[in-house]
Order: C-alpha cells, then structure tokens, then sequence
C-alpha cells in the first residue's frame, strides 16, 4: 500500500477506532472483554468500531470461543418467591388428607396449565396418587427430594444472578437440560444464554496503521460535531475536527420536484413566451361548431364521425350558438358569404353543430381566440389537452397535448409564414436544417409540413401550418392574414425523457417519475 | 387520408420518364404525397396522400398526371368532355322516386383497351378508395365497373321493395332478394345501414331486365363482374351530391384515356331538376372558373411575380390559364372541384413553383409574449409545492367512473360522461385531480416513502348554467403517504401554501366519503368553498389497493384566482 493511502486512512479513523488501536500490541491477540476494558467504552461502540475495523481490513479475527451461562425467567423469578408449584401442592397434599383436584384448582397462586403440568409430574413420579372422587393421596414422599433440587438450583443463580454453565456441577447441568427438553423454552425457569467472545489481532495492513497510529500518539480531543454551545464558548478554539471519509455515498432523499413532462412543456411554454406569443385558454368540451364549423370544415368531412371523436352524453347539445358567428359560419360554408370563397354548397346543420364532444384539436382554441376580438398584430399559443377516437397503444394516449397557435398580421404572407416556421425550428427543436412541403388541413390554404433534421432523430415532421381560408377569418370578424401552426412535440419529449411508450408521459409509477431527467441536449 | 400501393413501373410509363427513387419523392410534392416505403422485388411504391379534396390524386393515372404535366408541359386533351352530348352511346332513365332514395346516377363507356392484371388492380383499389374515403364509406360515393358487352341500353336507375326483384350477387353462387343480400351478403351487412328505414331500394337494371348491381351494396355476379382480358366497360356512381357524382366519373374517365382508352359519353335522364339540369351527358365538364389579381396573390404570396409567371405555374399545373389586365382568369382541370376561393389557386402557384424556391421571411411586427393569468398562478403554486417538497405528477383526463367516483366511495356525482364509450377505462372527463393521485399510489407501494405528490391541472365540471353545460378549470391536490400520514402533516402544507398566496381560510369540519368520518374539513375563504382536506378513508385506500395510510388536500384554483383578484 502507498503511504499516501495509508495516511489518508490513518486520517480517517475515527477516535473510537483509535482508541480501540492503543489496546493493540504488534503480534498478540486481544479479547472482547479486554478491549472493554482496556479502552474503557460501551459495548454497542465497541461492537461498532471493532466492525468498521474488520471491514477495513485493520483487524482480524483469530479466534472464537462460545461462552454459556444461566440466569433466571420471569417464571424463575417468580418460583424463587413462591417456590416451584409442584412442592406447593406436595406440602398442601401432606398437610391435608382431604385435599382434592378441585382444591388445586381452586388456588390463585397456580396457573390451570401449571397445575396440569405438576400434578401430572408428581403423579408421574409417584409421589402422589389420585383417589375416587379426585383425592390426592400421597405416595412416596422421599421422591420429591428431585423437585427440592430444582428450588435449590433457583437460589443459587438467583444469587448470582447469572452463572456461567460450566460453574455449575455436572448434576446440576443436567436438571438444567432436562428443564428444558420437558418444558419447553416458553415456560421454561432457566435460560441459557449463549455469547461468543472473539479474540482479534492486526492484520499486517492493521500493523501499519497501528505503528503510524502510535506514531501520532493519542488525538488532541477531536471535534466530531460542531455545536452551538461550542461557538459561544470558543470551547473549539485550538482542536481538531474529526476528517470524514468524504468518499461513502449519502442517504438518500424524496425531494420535491417538478414532473419531467411538465418541465419539458414549460419550457416550450417559456420559449412561445419569449418570441413574443400570448397563451390562450379552451375548454375541454366543446360544440362541433368550434371544433369544426368555424374552421371550415363541412359537416360531411371524413373525420366528423362517431369513430374519429368522443361525443358528449347528456347533454348531447350546447345551448345555441353565438350570433353573429352562427350565421357568418353557416353562410360560408352554404356560398361562401361574404368571403369571397363559392363555399361548400351544402345545407348547413345547426343542430349538428350544437353537438357537444370533446376538443379533438387545439385548433378550437384558435377558433375562440379569432372570435373573441384578437390583437393585431397578435401571436398567440395554446397547449391544449385534446382527446380522439383511436385505441390507446405505444404511440396514441388517451388524451395528449396539441401546441397550436395562431399570428395575425398585416404583414403574414406565406414567405413570412416559412419565416416563422424556420424560427420554431431554430428555437424548439435546434435545427438548422429545414424542409417545407406542401400539406392539407381544411382550414389553411397554403398549407405547409415542416420538416427538420433533430440532433438526434434525423429528419420528422415538426409540425403543419398554413394561412387560414379567408373563410375561417371572414366569419370570425377577422380581416387581416392569419397563420395557423400546430407542432407535435411528443416524439421530441419521449426523446427528452428516454421513453419508448407515449402512456408513460402520464405514467403512475412514482419511482420511474422520480428518477426521469429530462434531456436538454 | 388514403395511402396507396402502384408499381413505380406503372407510374413511370404513365408519365413516360424513369426516375431514381429520390427524384420520385421530391416531385411527390406536386401531389401532397409522402413516400411511404419502396419495395424492390415486387416494384411497389406505397404513397400517402393526404389532400382530401383531391381525390383525382389518390391514384397512379392522377399523379402521373400531375408530375407529368409539370415536367414535360404535355397535358392530354380530354376532347371527349366538349363533344356537346350529341354522341351518347348509351342512356341512363332515373325514376322519380330516386329523388328520395339515392338521388343521382351517371356513367360513361370506355373502350379500345384490354384490361389486364395491373390495370384491374388499379382499377379496383381506385374505386374502394374513393368510395371509402371521400364517399364516406359509400353513402355519398358508390362506384360500379361492368362489362359492356352484357349490357342492353337503356339502364334503368329505379326503385324497387325489398323482395320485388332477385339475381346472383358477386361472390355468391344463388339468386337473392335486396332484403337476403342485406342480411346475408357480407357487403350487405356493412354496406346496409346507408338504406335503414327505406321502404325502397336503388337498383340498376338494363333495358332487358337484366340486373346491373344494387348500390350502393353490391354488383350483380352475370353482368358487374370485370375481368382481365375485358375490352369495354361500362362505369356507374351513384350518390347523393351530383357535383361529387359527376366529378368522380370525370375522374374514372381520365384516368381510363390516361391509359389509353376511347371514352364515350352516356347520358342520364331525370325526371327532376339538377344544378346541371335534368338531362346530362357524361363526361361531363362543369369546372367553374375563378379569377384572381395579380396584387391578391402577392399580397397572399409575400413576393412579386412576373405575369408570365404565374400564368407558366399554373399552366403546368393543369389550369386552362387567360389573362386581361391585372386579372387572371383560370378554368380549373375538370376532375377538379377543389377551387373554392382565389387563395386554392395561389396555393397551387406556389406548389409549382416548389415551397424550396422561396425565401423565407421573419414577421416583423412586434408582439408582447404573456402566460394566461390562470397559468402563472398555477405556476406559482406549482413553486411552493414544489418548495415544500412535493414530487409533480401529471395525468390523463380521460378516465374511467371507477377511478374518477366509485373507488372514491362517491356513488353519483354529475360528471361528464362520453357518449359513444370505446373502453370503460375512457369513459369520462375526471372532475377532480385526488384520484390521479390515489392511481400513483396505487401503482406505487414499492417506491421509496415518504410520498409527497401533487398535481395541479384541468379537470371539467358539470354547470347546467352554462352554455355547453360544463366548465373546465383548473385545480390543484396534494397527498402524502407514509406510515404515519396524517392530517396535521398535510394541514400544515396548506397553511403553508395559503401563507404565501396571502389567503385567509378556515376548515369547516364536513362529511365526504373519501375521508375518514371526522378528519375531514371543507376549506373555506369567508362564504366560499374552495377546496377539501382530510385522511383518506381506509375504504378508499383498500378499493385502490394502497398500502400506507394517505392524507391529502385539493383546492379550485380558479376560484382561488378569483377570489384573489377581487
């Protein structure tokens, strides 16, 4: 062993180890109760120190012996009082030529499962004998000298309190057995109890550290916690502090903690934030003229159906729709209104549109936000939970978050609206390489798909975006150029968090939420 | 939308260039279509097509069509569309009760081709995608594709009861009445709730009452059964729009000259009137025109473009183009009906330009970035909790009455329910976040205690007041599970929590059946509820199968907002 990690280990030994040290001779074995004394401590930090010694391989052990010694139970205690109740009945049985089982029976000083045993013992042996009618009688008397053995042996451990079996006289040893086996552990007098004392010596890395231990000569008193009272009274002015093993690993702790999901969408939620978009809000139920109709999409689309979205069950219908929207709305997708657009030349349904469901897309949010009188020029975003008809599996939940948003402007044109997306790119996913193609949505002409190439899963769709139809805006009182953008950050978020399975972003097993870092790189 | 499988030898002897694979996927741009896969050995190109107004495109005459016309500038004449329905070949007669049932028929004749494997194939995966996809599972769009030779013009378009009329449908061997083949045919049983509650149905017969087919179900086996080696057909829809019925034959129509075939028209008599009258010859064009200015496709556009230009862009892209001035006056292609606004046509400029040949441009105009009042307060008590030492969770809202009431001990409550239910597990909007937690706990007994976790999220509530009869608000829970979990440890987070967000409040001793029976307590700011505390009842805990004794708390925090801000 270097020197260096010798002295370190020196360094950090810790006083009772070093103390335990000084009793230590090169080459001669020592034992527990020597070291007790010797080093004058308890024997729970003896026991301690002597472990963290074994481990480091300072100490070893040489020898074992077993030691066994007696001491009373609680029975014992109290037979030392009352003496063993089997020479109770025998004396009550001489006194009285009458006494009987029920008389037995009838005492407060006995036990029912220790009269069974007793009188079952005594029977046994013949000292006494049951007649008609349940009178004891005795037999031969002599034969209860056996008992008055065992009362004896019970004052004399009581004595003593606890004798080491081999103090004992070989008699003596076997009653002590024999209680045993008969009684049994549980109501048994005596106990025996067992301790293995070691004997230790150093090891040849513990000769080291001992010569350099004694080298240093016993610690100026270590510190081993700083206290208050120490900085009142100045008392840890001049002594050392004990030096910890820095290296063990610490306990370990629940600390509070935002989700990682959540952490992941913060951040996109502070990065819309900070290009300048304001966060609107939806409900999570909605009529399909907000989800649908507003965006321009005719009630016959492939995916208003009972299989693409949930329905609400009661109620079915939203109340009414809002005037003057309804009309505008219906009017364009008739003829198009006044939006210059022929429309979709179909009856318009109103009760279809009343139909209450569950957002399906974010874009309703947008729909609410152009209704409501927007800013413009105005850049808005949602992150909104939106549900969908399809069987839940690895890459479909339940219910999952849509990041859409809308920006209205004088100046949105659609080489502005692949400026934007260019910059989403840039800042939401860090790409710097970019692809636009061409893409359907009902509600935006042109359309767009923006493709990047991820750091780390090469080229994927980052998201779709167009210039809503002026039949969308028109109707909703807006009469400026709006884009529409919606990203699907999901893959990115599994990539971020290492999860294979879109349902554990919602996962139940806390252990699998504490442990998750999210991955900015 | 659709995905659809062609041979890339196929497409490239329509369009009459051969490719490598990587041009082929850029010049699918021109259709809105992504390259699915490619497989060597069979040749077989599978292409997603995602413009569903587009259904001229989700087959592999239409975008050879489109790709070609773009690269070699070579758009075929479709003269059959302008011979003024002098030359009918043959004559569908509608009856008038078709009015009521299933409105609109037309057809059309193509000969001078030999059918063989390829072609069928394209032929039958053309007809189930548009009768799928854009005729909404054929209630809108119904396609029949027969052998002429077996015909006898006129066909009748007619009604008739569910037992007047019998023949041998496809795939089966013995005559069938329209009500056995609805019960019986599998087609019939798809297919049959498009005719529910018709005291008639839609068949096709010719002028020797000879069965075509019964739309929208099924073709007849002896007549409406096309094979390889046929060399004249005869192609039907019918529908309930007559735009979509006579678009989708124009279609069918183009796509057979495509490959060669002679069309020829067949006219369809109505007893009543039509947008396009009541006797049509079809093919029929009736493409509307549009116009645009030059300044509108700037302004949507963001560039200056030269006339010539654009007139160029949408040539090659299949518009009939004349200009007059600063106006552009386009006739689309007539298996179009997708040009409903002047901002369809600069989508289609800038497509054939190629979205890669524009500069890209940052808006300029300066915006003010915020979070919603509700999200920065949320984001606040997110903070303290956080602070306090609590694990965030967040979780599905779509749940199920078991976990949302039934394993709370509540046993009605008006919750928002789904109507058409997929799987009891997604039944229901959660009206409340405690149970998210009690599913954490529930799935997490072996993870290191002490639990401390909270979500703050939305949840949706009945409002019978309000318009769409629910509101959706935001409320945060927090619960703490551990050996010794109780309501002091949790009472003093909220106290805590209600500290910092400088909100007076009282506990209001209460019954819930989630809680033990008087360790439970209704938060209260002056007059309003606005939340709950207490111990989870153990018979909660048991439904749930947790193991360790939870306390917990949950409070609106709209109401809170509101409150706070008043």
């Amino acid at each position: 062993m270097i020197q260096e990690d010798l002295n370190s280990m020196v360094e950090s030994l810790h006083p009772l180890e070093i103390n335990i040290l000084f009793v230590f001779e090169a080459g001669k074995a020592v034992d527990d109760n020597l070291l007790i004394k010797e080093a004058s401590i308890e024997q729970s930090q003896k026991d301690m120190a002597i472990g963290w010694l074994l481990a480091k391989g300072i100490l070893s052990v040489t020898g074992e012996t077993v030691a066994r010694s007696v001491v009373l139970t609680e029975a014992g205690e109290r037979y030392f009082d009352l003496k063993i109740p089997e020479l109770r009945i025998f004396q009550s049985i001489k006194a009285n030529p009458d006494y009987s089982m029920s008389d037995v029976k009838g005492r407060d000083d006995i036990e029912p499962a220790e009269i069974s045993s007793a009188v079952g013992l005594l029977k046994e042996k013949g000292i006494i004998k049951v007649a008609a009618g349940g009178r004891l009688e005795m037999g031969d008397g002599s034969l209860i000298s056996g008992f008055e053995d065992i009362q004896r042996l019970i004052s004399i451990v009581r004595e003593k309190r606890e004798i080491n079996l081999t103090d004992l006289s070989e008699n003596e040893q076997s009653v002590i057995e024999g209680l045993h086996r008969k009684r049994g552990k549980s109501r048994g007098i005596f106990r025996v109890n067992e301790k293995t004392d070691r004997t230790y010596a150093l090891t040849d890395l513990g000769t080291n550290i001992h010569t350099a231990v004694l080298q240093k000569g016993r610690p100026v008193e270590e510190i081993s916690q700083l206290t208050p009272q120490m900085l009142k009274d100045g008392s840890w002015e001049g002594k050392s502090f004990r030096k910890y093993n820095i290296g063990l690993p610490p306990p370990r702790i629940t600390p509070g903690r935002k989700h990682p999901y959540k952490e992941f969408l913060d951040n996109v939620k502070y990065k819309f934030v900070a290009m300048g978009f304001e966060e609107m809000r939806g409900g999570l139920v909605e009529n399909e003229f907000w989800n649908m109709d507003a965006l321009y999409m005719p009630q016959f689309h492939p995916a208003r159906d009972i299989h693409d979205v949930y329905y609400v069950k009661e109620p079915a219908s939203s109340k009414e729709i809002e005037e003057p929207f309804k009309s505008r709305v219906s009017d364009a997708h008739y003829s198009g209104g006044d939006t210059g657009s022929r429309g979709w030349k179909y009856h318009f349904d109103i009760e279809k549109a009343k139909r209450l469901m569950l957002r399906s897309q974010g874009t309703a949010v947008s729909a609410r936000t152009l209704a409501g009188n927007p800013k413009i020029p105005g850049k808005y975003f949602s992150i909104a939970r939106c549900f969908r008809y399809e069987q839940v599996d690895a890459t479909h939940a339940q219910d999952f978050f849509q990041i859409e948003g809308i920006v209205l402007g004088d100046d949105i044109n659609f080489r502005t609206l692949l400026g934007l997306l260019e910059l989403f790119a840039l800042e939401i996913a860090k790409a710097k390489e970019i692809e636009f193609l061409p893409a359907y949505f009902p509600f935006t002409e042109p359309s767009v798909e923006l493709h990047v190439k991820h750091p780390k899963l090469g080229w994927m769709e980052l998201g779709g975006a167009g210039i809503f139809r002026p039949e969308v805006t028109i109707p909703l009182g807006v009469n400026v150029p709006v884009i529409a953008w919606g990203l699907g950050l999901d893959r990115m978020a599994m990539v971020a968090l290492d999860i294979h399975d879109i349902r554990d972003l919602f996962s139940g097993d806390l252990d699998m939420i504490r442990t998750k870092r999210v991955q900015w790189r | 939308m659709p995905t659809i499988s062609i041979k890339k030898k196929d497409l490239e002897s329509l369009i009459g260039i051969s490719f490598p694979l990587n041009d082929l996927e850029h010049h699918l741009q021109l259709v809105k279509g992504e390259l699915k896969g490619y497989e060597a050995g069979t040749d077989e190109l599978k292409i997603e097509l995602s413009d569903s107004n587009r259904p001229d495109l989700w087959c592999c005459e239409g975008i050879a069509r489109q790709i070609k016309g773009k690269l070699t500038g070579a758009w075929r004449d479709y003269e059959f569309f302008y011979s003024n329905g002098c030359d009918r070949a043959g004559e569908i007669i509608v009856s008038e009760e078709m009015n009521k049932i299933r409105p609109y028929a037309g057809g059309f004749i193509a000969t001078g081709i030999t059918v063989d494997e390829e072609m069928l194939v394209q032929m039958i995966q053309t007809q189930e995608k548009i009768s799928e996809i854009f005729g909404s599972k054929r209630r809108r769009i119904s396609i029949g594709i027969y052998n002429l030779a077996k015909i006898n013009f006129p066909v009748h378009y007619k009604a008739v009861g569910p037992e007047d009329i019998r023949f041998i449908p496809l795939g089966f061997d013995e005559k069938m009445s329209l009500q056995e083949i609805l019960e019986k045919h599998p087609k019939g049983q798809i297919y049959g709730e498009i005719l529910k509650g018709m005291p008639k149905y839609p068949i096709l017969v010719d002028s020797k009452d000879s069965v075509l087919s019964f739309p929208p179900i099924i073709n007849s086996r002896e007549v409406g059964e096309v094979k390889v080696g046929d060399s004249e057909l005869f192609i039907e829809v019918t529908g309930l729009n007559i735009r979509l019925v006579l678009l989708v034959l124009n279609i069918l129509a183009v796509n057979l000259h495509d490959r060669g075939a002679k069309i020829d028209m067949v006219g369809v008599e109505y007893p009543y009137d039509t947008e396009f009258g009541r006797s049509i010859s079809i093919p029929y064009e009736f493409a509307e025109h549009a116009s645009l200015s030059i300044s509108d496709t700037e302004r949507v556009i963001g560039e200056s473009l030269k006339v010539e230009e654009i007139t160029s862009l949408l040539d090659s892209y299949g518009h009939w183009v004349r200009m007059e001035g600063d106006m552009i006056y386009v006739t689309p292609p007539p298996y179009r009906d997708d040009i409903m606004h002047p901002v369809d046509l600069c989508e289609d400029i800038a497509i054939s330009r190629g979205y890669g040949n524009f500069q890209a441009v940052m808006p300029a105009q300066m915006t003010v970035g915020a979070l919603s009042e509700i999200e920065k307060f949320s984001d606040r008590i997110r903070g303290y909790m956080v602070g306090a030492g609590f694990q965030e969770i967040i979780s599905n809202i779509l749940t199920s009455k078991e976990d949302n009431l039934y394993k709370m001990g509540i046993e009605m409550e008006r919750v928002i329910e789904v109507d058409n239910i997929m799987s009891q597990s997604y039944s229901v909007l959660r009206h409340w976040i405690l149970p998210s937690l009690l599913r954490v706990e529930s799935a997490s007994s072996e993870s290191f205690y002490p639990h401390r976790i909270f979500e703050s999220g939305e949840v949706a509530v009945y409002d019978g007041s309000g318009n769409l009869s629910s509101s959706t608000i935001v409320k945060c829970a927090a619960l703490i599970s551990h050996h010794t979990a109780s309501f002091s440890e949790v009472h003093s987070i909220l106290e805590t929590l209600m500290y910092y967000l400088q909100m007076d409040y009282r506990l209001v001793p209460g019954d819930h059946p989630s809680f033990i029976d008087g360790r439970m307590g209704w938060i209260q700011t002056g007059e309003n509820v606005i939340g709950l505390i207490g111990e989870i009842h153990p018979g909660v805990l048991t439904a749930w199968e947790i193991h360790a004794p939870c306390s917990a708390f949950e409070i609106d925090i709209d109401k809170v907002l509101s409150l706070y801000q008043n």
